[in-house]
């Protein structure tokens, strides 16, 4: 946070001698305010001899406060503001699109949870090669997991071209709408989340807007920081998923994550991040393979508008 | 000297007369399911209870009831006709929901107080229903205001021009703000917990740390109860002990143990009357005036007319209240099964 030193240039008002009188009751920066009682030091401007160009200056900085905030929005705003920008986008998998009435929610953060070859990964493959038709899809790869291959498979799927030219052509559109990201830290995915926010931020509107972004997998970035009593790592752990809110809901992106299962006592399995975890996503699916086929299952476990418990089965 | 005396001496109001203003300014609020205590302007409660235990919703149906009018076109709502403020800090407000919700509520009252006027079928009254249900519905969505924040300094920016912004919202519309509403309080937590504090330039500089967080939390809301009366209510996520279990958990797999969480082993005999462990600060604690614990139950509501919803349980942690309230939430509302 900026001393308040800083703002002088651009506030007058914020000389040092407002600044002397703030430092003698332990404020030196904007964010010192924000823990102090203005009140009371509104009180003791008013036993200054210069009282009245010292309650300008709280003025001034309590204007400054009023900018550090998200806007106030009402309900009517808020509901034009997702009508226009937060829409559904499909995952392409048609038994999942049905469960969650037409795809992942475009603003929000949609976790799949589940063991091991249970789809997780299909899964987020096959919507980025749906959505990167039309738009760009941020892919943060944990365990070298994309597979080129595998989008191009699901491409030759759905669109049935009689031309291969015209499927070439597809295919390379696809491709290079799909940006990935290899990350093995937490530290690397801030990293690349911080430059998205500011690329996305100057980005003029125009061209192949990003609307997609997947963390494959979000538990392996952020076990290894979550130690037996480790404040530090929880810190962390709710950073990224504030961040990744945040990201989700400015710039209409729908986000994607996975989490694994560790096991328990008693063979069991359960999410890798846990309770400290569960209250970030909006929408939390669990997934797991059908024993004898090639179905897989996807459980509803959180979801802001569909019940919890309702399940489908969906082929990849 | 003397008439001035005397003039001070003279009532400014009888007892009758000031019960009659205190309750027409400081009105009971009955919000299902926390009708069993009597809850009014000024109160600080909080809802206590696990992730997806219906805290949001409870929230949600409280604040419709704050906008919608108590009466419009002839028609009841029941509501009260004033301003709710959301303040996101779980970021997971879905404001589709929130529209369906409130589009559920209106349609409900204008068709059940239809029942009396069966002239109601022809088309252009029908029409006529559906423009007033959509004025009503933009009055009331306007006087709902929400905003969100990312982090607890986000949080203290927005309470410190909170006064400002509510004397704004009066000015302009004439409504005052009823509610306010915060989901979640302990959001920020472990935020604030693993932030490092900078070294102190001055001995008497207070550091970023979660204790001075939550005594500005405090003392600002406590500062804008005075100049705004308002009823609050907060979420608070907890993780609950062994011999709680949770819906998700138990109803869908019924094998995951809610015994290895780190957290129950601190649910020890020094805190054994709350099922869940405590985090936020004495502070804030001792601000909270009512509390309620939410939980869902393992038992689905089988029923013709509501099919398929989760049956939650509410239980008073304060004041204590010797009883479960059983009750399940559907679009139209919360309704108590017991």
């Amino acid at each position: 946070m900026a001393p308040l030193k800083n703002l002088e240039t651009e506030y007058p008002i914020i000389d040092s001698s407002f600044r002397n009188f703030c430092a003698s009751h332990g404020i030196f920066s904007v964010e010192d305010f924000l823990i102090h009682d203005l009140y009371m030091l509104a009180a003791f401007a008013e036993q200054n001899n210069s009282s009245e160009r010292l309650k300008e200056g709280i003025t001034q900085v309590l204007s400054i406060i009023d900018d550090m905030h998200q806007p106030w929005l009402n309900g009517m705003e808020l509901l034009e503001d997702a009508k226009r920008n937060k829409h559904v986008l499909p995952t392409g998998i048609q038994g999942i699109d049905l469960l969650l009435g037409g795809g992942i929610h475009i603003g929000q953060l949609t976790e799949l949870v589940g063991p091991s070859s249970s789809g997780k990964t299909q899964v987020c493959l096959q919507t980025a090669s749906n959505v990167a038709s039309t738009h760009m899809v941020l892919y943060l790869d944990t365990g070298n997991s994309f597979s080129p291959e595998r989008i191009a498979y699901f491409l030759g799927k759905t669109n049935d071209l009689a031309s291969a030219q015209a499927e070439n052509q597809i295919l390379q559109k696809v491709m290079s709408n799909i940006l990935c990201h290899s990350v093995f830290d937490i530290f690397a995915m801030f990293d690349v989340l911080h430059q998205l926010e500011s690329h996305l931020r100057y980005q003029d509107g125009g061209g192949c807007q990003m609307r997609l972004l997947i963390v494959d997998s979000i538990s392996s970035l952020i076990s290894p920081v979550l130690g037996s009593n480790s404040t530090q790592g929880r810190a962390l752990m709710l950073s990224a998923g504030y961040l990744l809110k945040k990201l989700a809901h400015q710039h209409n992106l729908a986000v994607l994550v996975i989490n694994h299962t560790v096991g328990s006592e008693g063979g069991s399995s359960k999410p890798a991040l846990g309770d400290g975890w569960k209250s970030i996503p909006h929408s939390r699916l669990f997934l797991s393979c059908v024993h004898g086929s090639n179905d897989y299952n996807v459980l509803i476990l959180k979801h802001p508008s569909k019940a919890s418990g309702t399940a489908a089965r969906f082929v990849i | 000297m003397g008439s001035h005396a005397k003039a001070w001496l003279v009532e400014d109001e009888t007892a009758s007369e000031m019960l009659e203003r205190v309750q027409t300014e400081r009105p009971f609020l009955l919000l299902p399911p926390l009708h069993r205590v009597p809850i009014r302007v000024g109160n600080v409660v909080e809802l206590v209870g696990p992730s997806s235990s219906s805290k949001t919703h409870i929230l949600i149906q409280a604040a419709i009831t704050c906008i919608l009018p108590k009466q419009w076109n002839g028609v009841s709502y029941g509501g009260l006709g004033h301003s709710a403020m959301f303040i996101d800090l779980d970021c997971r407000f879905d404001i589709s929901r929130f529209s369906e919700l409130l589009n559920h509520r209106i349609m409900e009252a204008g068709s059940s107080s239809n029942v009396d006027c069966h002239k109601m079928d022809s088309e252009d009254q029908f029409a006529g229903m559906k423009h007033y249900n959509e004025e009503l519905f933009a009055l009331c969505m306007k006087r709902f205001l929400y905003i969100r924040c990312y982090d607890s300094s986000e949080f203290l920016a927005t309470l410190k021009t909170l006064h400002y912004r509510i004397r704004k919202e009066r000015e302009a519309h004439g409504l005052n703000v009823h509610l306010l509403l915060i989901d979640s309080i302990g959001a920020f937590h472990w935020l604030d917990r693993g932030s490092s504090s900078f070294p102190p330039e001055g001995d008497n500089r207070k550091s970023w740390h979660l204790q001075n967080v939550s005594e500005a939390v405090v003392q600002e809301i406590r500062r804008l109860l005075l100049v705004h009366p308002m009823l609050v209510m907060a979420t608070k996520a907890v993780v609950l002990g062994n011999n709680y279990s949770t819906n998700e958990l138990t109803r869908n797999y019924g094998k995951w143990p809610a015994a290895d969480n780190p957290y129950s082993r601190n649910v020890t005999s020094s805190d054994r009357q709350l099922p869940y462990r405590e985090y936020m600060p004495a502070v804030w604690q001792s601000f909270v005036t009512h509390r309620t614990l939410v939980r869902a139950t393992d038992d689905d509501l089988v029923n013709e007319e509501r099919p398929n919803n989760s049956v939650y349980l509410l239980e008073w942690l304060m004041p204590p209240v010797n009883s479960l309230e059983k009750f399940t939430v559907t679009d139209t509302g919360v309704f108590i099964l017991s």
